[in-house]
């Protein structure tokens, strides 16, 4: 009943807007929005009630990007118990193409560039394609209804890592972001590798556009190989010799991308002369001679049904998901489910919340790393965001800027190498909840506090506890609640 | 599970080594700047832009001196605090400001800069909020992936917000709140606010230059002068980067490029001598993305070229010519008739590099790649 009546709800403004649109230029887009009272009315503002972190504030601290006030009674609300519910809203959120999400699409909609067909991106200037991927990201990080998997975006762009700014990346990594990473995000990893692997960008950015060998004297180049095996599937640790890392690379040789300077730039094409076409042995299996573009299909089945990869994934999933340092019982519990769905994402995710360490262990002892915490403060305080750029110099200053960072292995997941960002975190905390970071965003607090029914329910949502004598005190002493939470030790955990 | 506070050290480093980087952007001439010795052949291609061999400043007895301009450097080199390194640059042979740029400070056809990389994988020390900064309008490539990186235009950039009682409560409650926590974040927060605490002190005092240094009023003095209170302030400060301009001389070159060399050196000397015995643990290196064509052209001026100059101040430096200036005759000049390059820039770095803490491998630094 509840659904039908919001879809209705939900067409009616979509035609409003409509007509809106026609009358007023893109650009304002999102002003025309705001008149129209787009916006699913949003439920009431019930903050969390215990003194420890509940499941529910664990779950929205782990599997989005933050609680938005009123998130915490919603989810809650899914179940008769905390564990219903988190289930409940398991099956919501692993079903992103069911979730209505007009809101977070119109406003990335603007970005032109990022939705161009591969080869038009180059006819924008790369830094126009860095500033609107980049403002996107932020963009549905923030207002996604579609939390998790825009999680899981965030975590396979660091698994794939790519940074934009190596040679003809600055073009191509915005096609990598939309077909490779956000289109196999919640679906099957042996898809999202293939899709990788023959991604324009990574070709790119790992060199894979040079591994030729078209005569006995030229030597494969082995970068992308050593990497797929390194970070992409079987982790450091998982078994293969300098020996497969060759045979790999013989095997992707010939797979290359046109350059700018030619027609159809950006399209990947096998080059059957560049291909070395004699037999190999990757991990022990032979593939025989004469495969030649086959043998990348050969190579990638080797690696997504060795039992190294499905534990690799699962520590990492566990590492962002459970903890700095997960259990062993947890990765091998994860890593099964992987090896027997096939690499089914929605299915391991479920697993990794599923682990006994997830539901009954430590919890808000993940730091967010900064773009976790900018987003989570915004999405925790409704701010109106204009424009994402003072964002993005924010992200820079805790070199946490989406899509630059310069190795392939991604930014860390684990604590220790972000703790020298509390000066921009409390920076940004003031200026946030001050409105003094710039006309583009605004925050209101006294709106925030009425919602929440007043300053110790805005402390317990922003936290997912209610707020100890000490943070009290000191709201008490400052005057600033909202400036004082967001720069809080309990805030920076997730 | 409690997390272990192991990983950070005091982000004020009183220990504390700083690398600052200036470049010089247009390719600067280096004929100009370190003008070869005794050879004949520089003066046959130069008739009117070459430096007469009495007016060249003489690094002992190597074969190439300093410009007249950057006479305020001079008698460093003679005390062993600057290294000047001849006929150096990229071993790509492109001739684009854009495209060279971009190679010298990512360290090669890779993705983000070389500085951003090292303050990244240098030995393990958790980097502080202040680690790096970019004195100037916007971030240069080379701090690009920078665990920490801030463009700053003033001291003021250093805060946690304007200035008042207000702001000053929050501080303290912050520190109160951090001081009771158990996690890492605990001596993080400690560190940030002691960083805090001192650039207020120095925003407060606005205390002159010590040793009696001074610095000439421009933007590249200034830069220095702001570094040099930070360095001194022990802020956690790791990497300066700092650009000067203009080095573009197609046209009229010495007009142009004569009081850019003077800006250089005072602002360089100055620096030097506010920071007096502290320059021990402070590096400074000069590069340019290409040197220019040995042939003046027609409107006296050069063209892009290929080997240029780098100079390295302070540090460990011994005061030495380093690499080699060849000979400009007609057969050992390369491409259109350039300088060679006898020194890879990536050499000049790696030995500076690993005294300000890199790992010795420098694999993550410079990697190797096609």
């Amino acid at each position: 009943m509840k659904t039908v009546a919001k879809e209705e709800v939900s067409r009616r403004n979509f035609l409003r807007a409509a007509a809106g649109l026609a009358l007023f230029s893109t650009s304002g887009c999102e002003r025309v929005e705001d008149f129209l009272g787009m916006e699913p009315k949003e439920g009431p503002v019930v903050p969390p009630t215990g003194e420890g972190i509940d499941l529910i504030s664990h779950l929205l601290n782990r599997a989005t990007f933050g609680p938005t006030p009123s998130e915490y009674a919603r989810v809650k609300g899914l179940g008769e118990s905390q564990e219903e519910a988190l289930e409940a809203f398991l099956d919501e959120q692993l079903s992103p193409d069911e979730i209505k999400d007009k809101r977070a699409q119109r406003a990335v909609r603007r970005f032109e560039a990022i939705h161009a067909p591969l080869g038009e991106m180059y006819e924008y200037k790369e830094e126009h394609l860095l500033e609107q991927l980049t403002r996107a990201t932020l963009v549905r990080a923030t207002r996604s209804e579609r939390q998790l998997f825009e999680v899981m975006v965030h975590f396979w762009s660091d698994h794939f890592n790519i940074d934009i700014s190596k040679k003809e990346c600055r073009w191509l990594k915005a096609a990598d972001d939309r077909e490779v990473i956000r289109n196999h995000a919640l679906g099957k990893f042996s898809d999202l590798l293939r899709a990788s692997a023959l991604s324009p960008a990574m070709l790119w950015y790992l060199d894979g556009r040079e591994n030729r060998k078209r005569d006995a004297s030229e030597k494969p180049n082995e970068n992308y190989a050593r990497e797929l095996l390194e970070l992409h599937t079987l982790g450091v640790n998982g078994g293969y010799t300098q020996k497969d890392v060759m045979e790999v690379a013989r095997c992707l040789s010939g797979w290359s991308v046109r350059g700018k300077g030619k027609f159809f730039k950006g399209k990947v094409e096998f080059h059957a002369e560049s291909h070395d076409d004699g037999s190999k042995v990757v991990l022990g299996r032979e593939i025989a001679a004469g495969g030649g573009e086959e043998d990348l299909d050969e190579v990638l089945e080797i690696l997504c049904e060795h039992p190294a990869t499905a534990r690799y994934l699962a520590e990492k999933l566990c590492v962002r998901f459970i903890a700095d340092e997960p259990a062993t019982e947890s990765i091998e519990e994860v890593a099964e489910v992987f090896k027997k769905s096939g690499g089914e994402i929605t299915k391991v995710l479920r697993a990794v919340f599923g682990t006994k360490e997830f539901l009954k262990g430590a919890r808000g002892q993940k730091l967010k790393r900064p773009f976790e915490f900018l987003v989570s403060a915004l999405r925790g305080a409704k701010a109106e965001v204009k424009s994402e750029m003072v964002l993005v110099d924010y992200l820079i200053r805790m070199g946490h800027a989406p899509f630059q960072y310069p190795t392939p292995d991604g930014y860390p997941d684990v604590a220790s190498p972000w703790t020298g960002t509390l000066l921009w975190r409390w920076h940004f905390a003031i200026a946030l909840a001050r409105n003094e970071i710039g006309k583009d965003i605004k925050v209101d607090e006294g709106a925030l506090l009425e919602e929440a029914g007043g300053m110790e329910g805005l402390a317990a949502s922003l936290l997912g506890r209610t707020p100890n004598e000490n943070e009290l005190a000191s709201i008490e002493k400052t005057g600033e609640a909202l400036a004082l939470l967001l720069a809080s030790p309990r805030f920076q955990w997730r | 599970m409690e997390m272990k506070a192991t990983g950070i050290i005091s982000g004020n480093g009183d220990d504390q080594r700083t690398l600052v980087v200036v470049f010089l952007r247009g390719g600067a001439d280096g004929l100009t700047l370190v003008p070869p010795v005794g050879d004949q052949g520089y003066y046959d291609v130069r008739p009117t832009l070459s430096v007469a061999e009495n007016e060249i400043l003489k690094l002992g007895d190597a074969n190439c001196g300093l410009n007249p301009a950057l006479k305020s450097l001079h008698s460093l080199f003679g005390d062993g605090g600057l290294s000047v390194i001849p006929a150096v640059g990229l071993q790509d042979e492109t001739r684009s400001h854009f495209y060279a740029q971009d190679l010298m400070e990512h360290g090669g056809p890779v993705a983000g800069g070389w500085l951003g990389r090292f303050l990244r994988y240098r030995d393990g020390r958790a980097p502080s909020a202040l680690s790096a900064i970019a004195l100037g309008k916007s971030m240069p490539e080379v701090l690009r992936g920078a665990p920490a990186a801030t463009v700053m235009e003033s001291m003021d950039t250093f805060s946690l917000g304007k200035s008042g009682e207000s702001t000053a409560q929050i501080q303290e409650e912050l520190g109160a709140l951090y001081s009771l926590d158990q996690s890492i974040l605990g001596p993080a927060a400690r560190d940030t606010l002691q960083a805090l605490g001192r650039v207020e002190k120095l925003r407060s005092e606005n205390r002159p230059p010590e040793n009696g240094a001074i610095y000439r009023d421009d933007s590249f003095s200034n830069g220095l002068r702001q570094a040099a209170r930070l360095i001194r302030a022990r802020v956690g400060l790791e990497a300066v980067s700092l650009d000067l301009e203009g080095w573009d001389s197609h046209l009229a070159q010495e007009t142009l490029i004569t009081p850019l060399m003077s800006r250089l050196s005072d602002g360089l000397a100055a620096f030097h001598r506010d920071l007096g015995s502290l320059m021990k643990s402070v590096t400074v290196v000069v590069m340019t993305e290409f040197g220019r064509r040995v042939a003046e052209n027609s409107s006296f001026g050069t063209d892009h070229g290929r080997g240029g100059a780098m100079l390295v101040m302070g540090g460990r430096e011994r005061g030495e010519v380093e690499g080699k200036m060849p000979k400009l005759e007609t057969g050992l000049l390369v491409g259109p008739g350039d300088v060679p390059v006898m020194t890879d820039y990536r050499e000049v770095l790696k030995p500076i590099l690993r005294q300000h803490g890199a790992l010795s491998s420098m694999e993550n630094i410079f990697p190797q790649t096609s």
